[in-house]
């Protein structure tokens, strides 16, 4: 479900939290759910809040590296291609299945798939006069299984999700 | 999450050490580095990565710049990278203008 981030006071104070509506907070350490300021320094809880998920879902190593990088990627995309250094939130949840697992992206910048930003390396091109733009959008849409977008009241929602094998 | 970057620079050598997790958070601090040792002279550039635990696109944008500011003549190796790490750098390949070499 999308957050209305509207009612939210304007300002560096406002609070970034899910509001009434959101995913509930379950019992136990991770919350299912976080809004996080749209900067780069903030983007440590976003890391943790998916290490934690695959954490708990048995992801192995590689997995779970896969998922966080992903997750880095696309969040770092929001902030830096969405919003573009206006003030904003990323909502953050995330959920386990029995054969996957998923973490969602729920933002108010502009309308923007980042699959439209998705260069694939230019191999034959000296490493020097590479156009780095778009590397991080390939990394995240390589990482992942599978990738969703889509436009929702106005909003951008991004779902990854990282297959689960063999973990019961 | 932590990460730590130190320059070494021993006659035209220099040795940049990362530890920890290279993102778009800390990658300037990496640019400074580089910097430093493009701005020293050195002929080449060991970066060694054995205990870096994490590299994202950003991390793959400072290799970019260490070659533009490096310069064409000067090596840059990366040294010691772990599975992952060495993967996406492979993935991006830049590995066809640095060297991935094993710790």
């Amino acid at each position: 479900m999308a957050i209305d981030f509207s009612t939210a006071p304007a300002g560096p104070v406002a609070p970034c939290a899910p509001g009434p509506g959101d995913p509930a907070e379950p019992a136990g350490p991770v919350p299912a759910a976080i809004g996080v300021p749209a900067e780069l320094g903030e983007l440590d809880r976003i890391a943790r809040f998916t290490l934690d998920l695959g954490r708990r879902a048995g992801l192995p190593p590689a997995e779970l590296y896969r998922l966080r990088l992903a997750a880095d990627e696309l969040a770092t995309n929001i902030v830096m291609h969405g919003y573009r250094g206006t003030p904003g939130c990323i909502l953050v949840d995330g959920g386990i299945e029995p054969g996957r697992v998923w973490i969602r992206f729920t933002d108010d910048a502009p309308a923007f798939d980042p699959r439209q930003g998705l260069r694939a390396p230019e191999l034959d091109v000296p490493l020097a006069d590479r156009k780095v733009g778009g590397l991080g959008v390939f990394l995240a849409l390589t990482a992942v299984d599978t990738f969703d977008y889509a436009l929702v009241a106005g909003r951008n929602v991004c779902t990854l999700a990282i297959a689960r094998h063999d973990n019961g | 999450m932590s990460f730590d970057a130190t320059l070494n620079l021993t006659g035209e050598v220099a040795t940049i050490e990362l530890k920890g997790e290279l993102d778009a958070s800390t990658a300037p601090r990496f640019h400074d580095l580089i910097e430093d040792a493009a701005g020293a002279g050195a002929l080449r550039l060991d970066i060694h990565v054995s205990r870096l635990s994490y590299l994202s696109s950003a991390g793959l944008r400072s290799l970019v710049f260490a070659r533009q500011k490096m310069g064409d003549e000067v090596r840059i190796s990366v040294v010691g990278a772990t599975e992952p790490v060495s993967r996406t750098i492979r993935l991006a390949g830049f590995d066809h203008s640095i060297d991935l070499i094993d710790a």
